[in-house]
């Protein structure tokens, strides 16, 4: 796209106005509780994740990074390969060291995922056909693929296909006790279908699907999964809510969450529990807690930490397990993210596991 | 304003750090009464300490329990595969992987050709390392699921075991003369070859008392995903008590293989007679005689 052209002027002029307006957004939670943005604002698919669209992409090089490489005439990429066509991708390589009590400790470099995201808008604003898939470690491997049609333009749509179920916070650590517990987050989509709504302040999530995690449906129970959030400027709540009829046992599960801006904090939260009958002989009743403060020092630099709980059975007492995070995520140019935590477990003094050490160095470059 | 060096600044830095440390640290349990890995003693199928050698048990309690199950259970796990210790098993042994389809999860008897090994080891050609965002399993871990699956993949140590080319059962859980938990409710049959799962009724499998009457079952299931393996569950908790389990290989009601092979019951190597094994269910776990404040159950 041309520097001069109208889409080019519009968008610049779009993120002057954020700039004035908002801060800095990003394609995570705590970013969207500091914009006071949905979603929808920055991603191709309404629950958020996965291909940035043309405002997402141009937020990333205005706003996101501590310098803009080339300065503020450079060619603004925008995802957009045509006028139908859409494409990004991610790729998260680490530099990782654990440390579990009485094991000698480990240190790694290793590529934790590549993706490569294609939107295909058929009728542009309306009907999208919709592919991710990773590409490393290993071979290529689908995560999502559905098609997307919006039965209102911005406000009402039905999507069909493989999908990331729409349940709490989507964040990018898989690994947080929330996201262990319900099973929902970016390694485990589903077959389903889903119908949406983004109407003023409300944004809300509806999923019918297999509930087997991507894995092979074996009987006739399904899954169904909801999530609703009011978002406001400065804060926002939300509640989540899922059931899955399965033969292994029926899966209840309930999720509360909300996040606050105060200037440069932001602050997230969330409470999950959740009922599984195929576990143990009698089912056990598991709850998780989430809390994130982020404080963004300055344009490009910012600390993150974080504080989660775990119940593993509400029946049994001493148990439960604690995850501290500290990380500093640097943007030093626009696209690139560096990113460099540590993240201390406690669980039960007799398990080695759950009183691990954790540090890593990830190097994030996204498009 | 105090220096870098002022030692009012380190010591209250040095409190600041200790509080935070303990409130960190006092959310977690202490453990109290519970084994290693969280749970009342011997519902983790060994107790304390984990089983030793390369049993089943072992590779459970070692491995899938502390390591898998905070994502791998409940009706959501990921890709279907649920590895806690009641539907493990069940999962893993001649299944076939959703990843690779051309792969079995654990391929008794070849380690290197089972995805669960790639998995943990690194080398799967699709996808991440298992444990997905953690510290890659110790090579003693890794090890002991190779040894177990390099010794056949036995569901169990000890009796029950049966080596035979008819259609018979490999193990069962409990095994046999195994003292059960209390509260138990089911009894799961692993046999060398996929039931008939027209044949798995009522009359063919029975579970009785030693001194009483036949338990009423709920159900009796042969595993759609592995018809190696059979769950008789009953209606309620198995109280405690002696029990014999019977599995026709005779008569009208023999059990059979998807093959037509009737079960090979009294270990012959020929078809027919039936199997039978005693076990027995404890009156309460150990954990549930304790009444301190922590570790047994609310």
């Amino acid at each position: 796209m041309s520097v001069r052209s109208p889409v080019f002027q519009a968008l610049r002029l779009l993120s002057a106005a954020l700039v004035l307006a908002s801060g800095v957004a990003r394609a995570e939670p705590y970013l969207a509780v500091q914009t006071g943005f949905k979603c929808v604002q920055c991603h191709v698919n309404p629950s958020g994740g996965g291909l940035r669209n043309s405002f997402g992409n141009v937020f990333a090089q205005t706003q996101l990074a501590a310098k803009r490489l080339g300065g503020d005439d450079a060619e603004l990429w925008t995802g957009s390969v045509g006028r139908f066509i859409s494409i990004g991708g991610n790729l998260r390589a680490n530099a990782s060291y654990a440390k579990i009590p009485d094991q000698q400790s480990t240190d790694e470099f290793a590529v934790e995922e590549a993706r490569v995201y294609l939107d295909v808008a058929v009728i542009p604003g309306r009907l999208s056909v919709y592919l991710d898939e990773r590409v490393a470690p290993g071979n290529s491997e689908n995560r999502e693929a559905n098609v997307r049609f919006w039965l209102r333009e911005g406000e009402l749509y039905v999507k069909g296909g493989k999908m990331y179920l729409p349940f709490g916070w989507r964040l990018e650590d898989d690994t947080a006790f929330a996201r262990q517990l319900s099973g929902i987050n970016m390694q485990a989509p589903d077959n389903g279908v889903e119908i949406g709504l983004e109407r003023g302040p409300w944004t809300a999530q509806l999923a019918v699907s297999n509930g087997t995690a991507g894995g092979p449906e074996t009987d006739d129970g399904k899954m169904f999964t909801a999530r609703v959030e009011h978002v406001q400027n400065a804060w926002r709540v939300g509640a989540s809510a899922t059931l899955n009829n399965s033969d292994a046992g029926d899966r209840t599960g309930a999720a509360l969450f909300a996040g606050a801006r105060w200037g440069k904090f932001s602050l997230l939260g969330e409470v999950d529990w959740f009922d599984d009958d195929g576990i143990g002989a009698n089912g056990r009743q598991r709850m998780a807690t989430l809390a994130e403060a982020n404080w963004l020092w300055r344009q490009g630099h910012n600390f993150k930490a974080t504080f989660e709980w775990f119940e593993p059975d509400t029946d049994v007492d001493e148990d439960e397990q604690t995850r501290t995070s500290l990380v500093y995520e640097w943007s030093p140019v626009q696209f690139l993210q560096a990113r460099f935590g540590v993240r201390r477990f406690i669980g039960i003094p007799q398990s080695d596991p759950q009183n691990r050490t954790e540090a890593f160095l990830q190097l994030h470059g996204y498009f | 304003m105090a220096s870098r060096r002022d030692p009012r600044r380190r010591q209250a830095l040095r409190t600041g750090a200790l509080v935070l440390g303990t409130l960190l640290a006092g959310c977690a349990g202490d453990g109290k009464g519970l084994d290693v890995n969280g749970r009342p003693p011997g519902e983790s199928g060994a107790g304390l300490p984990p089983a030793t050698g390369a049993t089943f048990k072992a590779v459970q309690d070692n491995v899938l329990t502390p390591y898998c199950t905070g994502c791998h259970a409940g009706a959501s796990a990921p890709l279907g595969l649920r590895l806690d210790a009641g539907n493990s098993y069940a999962l893993l042994v001649n299944v076939n992987s959703v990843e690779v389809g051309s792969l079995k999860r654990v391929l008794p008897g070849d380690p290197g050709n089972s995805y669960l090994v790639q998995k943990i080891e690194g080398r799967a050609s699709v996808g991440a390392r298992m444990p997905l965002g953690g510290a890659a399993l110790s090579q003693a871990n890794i090890d002991l699921v190779r040894t177990w699956i390099a010794a056949g993949a036995p569901t169990a140590e000890g009796p029950g075991v049966v080596a035979s080319k008819a259609f018979a059962v490999t193990s069962t859980i409990p095994a046999a003369g195994e003292v059960a938990l209390a509260d138990t409710g089911s009894v799961t049959l692993v046999f060398n070859a996929g039931v008939d799962a027209a044949l798995a009724q009522s009359g063919t499998l029975e579970l009785a008392r030693v001194d009483g009457p036949a338990v009423a079952l709920a159900s009796i299931e042969v595993s759609a995903a592995n018809p190696t393996v059979l769950t008789l569950r009953s209606a309620v908790a198995l109280p405690a008590g002696d029990y014999l389990l019977t599995v026709r290989g005779t008569g009208a009601t023999a059990l059979a293989d998807q093959a037509a092979r009737r079960l090979d019951g009294d270990g012959d190597g020929q078809p027919g007679g039936d199997f039978s094994i005693g076990f027995s269910v404890a009156a309460q776990s150990p954990a549930a005689g304790v009444s301190s404040m922590s570790g047994e159950r609310k």
